[in-house]
């Protein structure tokens, strides 16, 4: 198990108490209503928060541990994250962005063409469309090679069509990519297309009864966590 | 009329300005920022020189930069010479009164940065330090450029603090505002309201340029 | 509710603080302009009038230049005390003074906290001395005890020579105020305040080649209590007035 999670710390109306891991080449998306400590799991992950208690380990790893008194910050994680919004650099223009931390220059390039922005790169954020900003943030953390990737509800401020086109390019990223991918969303369409396994966090902790109460019951049994397939069990309209 | 004084006023102006700045922005960034028991209690004495007469914040100084004084002490150890009634002893002076007026702005504008861009810029990979220099200060140009002209401003009007510890000497610590002031005692009023004529339109253009600066934030 | 009451208290102390001042009282005051070299003579003058007819003189100490000022654009005072002759003589010329009349002749000294300032065998030796760094004097423009230092430095050729040790106070209190605490090595003050207690802690040279400052005084025509001032101002030439003012070093 390439990462493991095992994590508590008290919120203001309730405690995380988690404890899931993830393999490497999954992508694991965190569904569960607003407020549930989806969020704050993730910035524990990356460093940006401490758990009161626990550790978190990537192949053996530790970058947490409460025993140990380990923490290490964020910087030396090397992973990659992608807010909602305000991941970019407003002074900077969509290729110095990506490129900031990148690990090789060159590839910022190929990601951009991949990603459909290159012709925008010399643009700064503020002149480019909400869409456009999410793959240039999704670049900028892709070009420093992360072992870990963090996706924050990275495109819940965008409009549908923006949205389905971006998730299908996450999806098409997955499978190019070696290393795990955390991705954290309230939309119940999203977590089926994208996930290899979703985990339902609802008050901080793993209701894996949610996704039965909150759609259509799955005939799969209770205990086994509910896993994507590629035709949905939804109707999906668009 | 005599443009020496003005020459010195914006000389000191334009070197307090600039230590200030380089001064301020840390101490600006730790209040913004940080998070520790008695920060309240630095962001009191930091301001406090809004609070006290500009007389009383001579007073001081002279006191501690005379040659009794710690700080006089200390740098006669050191130089051999005094820190009063040198231009170096007014920039002193005139960087404690204007150092509120340079934080604040600071502060503010810090505070206006959102905290993911900085969050951003950790998981790149950058230290606090270099996050400070490369994110926090390209972002917050237009609230820098602000405090510098307030800090600016400020200096220019600067008189009790600099009537304590100047000496008024011609060429040197002797400011617009103490000449103007000293000839109005000596009833040359012609002289007097000539000075204070020229004071107006640069202060009001400097005023204008950081109404803008506040609007385009 | 508690917002409320709280503005309630709030205007009570304010009308509170406002009212105090308003102090019901008979006696008569006078409002005297005094150069700020007189203080402790003017003091003791005055506490001594008021003891003898129940009339209370109230004085503002400061610059010469700054009462003037403060006088012709029509401050209320009823006396004006300078430390020169030329603003009661302006005054007067302008109709807001009555004929001017000497108060008092000050002597201007050169003063230091430091008692072994003064062991040179004078005073100009000991200003020439490589230690003393900067000299306070009052700023020859609008002091006058400044233009007399100024006037006797010019004379024995030191005004010149030694240009890089001045330093220029405001008024004549200030430059004591260097001198005392040190900021100087020494500064020309008025022969008066070696006479206080700060003073008499420092040592001191008389200045011969620096004039006699004839301080002079008069009268403004707008004061309401023109029986009082007049009595006041034949008291400051009375032999109890002449002999505060000896102490003091004044002639």
């Amino acid at each position: 198990m390439s990462l493991e999670i095992r994590v508590r710390k008290k919120l203001k109306y309730f405690e995380i108490d988690l404890d899931f891991s993830c393999p490497d080449d999954h992508l694991l998306v965190m569904i569960g209503p607003s407020g549930g400590g989806k969020t704050t799991l993730i910035r524990m992950v990356a460093g940006l928060e401490s758990p009161d208690a626990g550790r978190i380990a990537y192949r053996g790893e530790t970058w947490f541990d409460s025993e140990r008194k380990v923490d290490l910050p964020p910087q030396k994680r090397r992973l990659g994250y992608v807010f909602q919004e305000y991941t970019l650099f407003p002074h900077l223009s969509l290729y110095e962005n990506a490129a900031f931390a990148a690990a090789d220059r060159a590839e910022v390039g190929n990601l951009f063409v991949r990603f459909g922005i290159d012709h925008l790169r010399g643009r700064k954020p503020h002149q480019v469309s909400g869409g456009e900003r999410q793959r240039c943030a999704l670049c900028q953390a892709l070009a420093r090679r992360p072992r870990l990737l963090l996706l924050d509800e990275p495109f819940s401020a965008l409009d549908v069509v923006t949205r389905r086109c971006l998730r299908e390019a996450v999806k098409g990223l997955r499978e190019g990519l070696t290393c795990p991918i955390l991705y954290v969303t309230h939309d119940i369409n999203e977590a089926l297309f994208l996930a290899d396994e979703m985990l339902p966090i609802v008050e901080g902790r793993i209701d894996r009864g949610w996704m039965q109460r909150t759609i259509a019951p799955i005939p799969d049994s209770e205990e086994a966590p509910p896993r994507a397939t590629r035709q949905p069990r939804l109707a999906l309209v668009y | 009329m005599d443009w020496q004084p003005f020459y010195v006023t914006l000389k000191l102006a334009v070197a307090t300005t600039g230590l200030l700045i380089v001064l301020a922005a840390p101490l600006a960034y730790f209040l913004a920022y940080a998070r520790f028991p008695g920060k309240s209690m630095i962001e009191a004495l930091v301001n406090l020189p809004l609070a006290l007469p500009p007389t009383v914040i001579g007073f001081y100084l002279v006191v501690v930069m005379g040659p009794k004084g710690a700080a006089g002490r200390v740098w006669e150890a050191l130089t051999g010479g005094s820190l009063l009634f040198t231009f170096l002893g007014i920039v002193i002076a005139s960087t404690l009164y204007s150092l509120p007026f340079a934080v604040q702005p600071l502060k503010a504008a810090f505070q206006r940065i959102d905290r993911r861009l900085m969050e951003s810029a950790y998981i790149l990979g950058l230290s606090r330090k270099a996050t400070f220099l490369r994110v926090i200060i390209p972002n917050s140009v237009s609230g820098i450029a602000a405090a510098a002209i307030l800090v600016f401003l400020h200096c220019m009007g600067a008189f009790g603090v600099l009537l304590m510890v100047g000496g008024s000497l011609p060429g040197e610590t002797k400011v617009a505002s103490i000449a103007i002031y000293e000839a109005v005692e000596a009833m040359k009023y012609r002289e007097a309201g000539l000075m204070s004529l020229c004071f107006i339109p640069i202060s009001y253009a400097f005023l204008l340029l950081v109404n803008r600066l506040n609007r385009g934030a | 509710m508690v917002r409320r009451s709280g503005c309630g208290w709030v205007l009570l102390l304010v009308s509170v603080l406002w009212l105090i001042p308003v102090s019901v009282s008979a006696q008569e005051r006078l409002n005297a302009a005094v150069a700020a070299n007189f203080i402790q003579a003017f003091t003791e003058i005055s506490q001594a009038f008021e003891r003898k007819t129940g009339v209370k003189v109230e004085a503002t100490f400061a610059s010469t230049g700054s009462l003037y000022g403060q006088i012709a654009n029509g401050a209320p005072y009823d006396l004006f005390l300078s430390a020169d002759e030329d603003r009661p003589a302006r005054l007067n010329r302008e109709g807001a003074g009555e004929r001017p009349f000497v108060y008092a002749r000050g002597r201007c000294v050169l003063w230091s906290a430091r008692k072994d300032f003064c062991r040179a065998r004078d005073w100009r030796t000991a200003l020439q001395d490589e230690d003393v760094k900067r000299v306070a004097i009052a700023n020859p423009e609008t002091a006058p005890y400044g233009t007399a230092a100024r006037t006797a430095l010019v004379k024995t050729g030191l005004w010149e020579a030694l240009k890089q040790k001045w330093v220029f106070a405001q008024n004549i209190a200030q430059a004591f105020q260097y001198a005392s605490t040190s900021a100087t090595a020494a500064g020309f003050c008025a022969y008066s305040s070696v006479m206080s207690d700060e003073g008499k802690k420092g040592c001191f040279y008389r200045l011969e080649e620096a004039p006699t400052i004839v301080q002079s005084a008069c009268i403004l025509k707008r004061t309401p209590h023109r029986a009082s001032v007049e009595a006041f101002a034949a008291f400051l030439s009375s032999p109890e007035a002449e002999a505060i003012k000896a102490k003091y070093g004044y002639q």
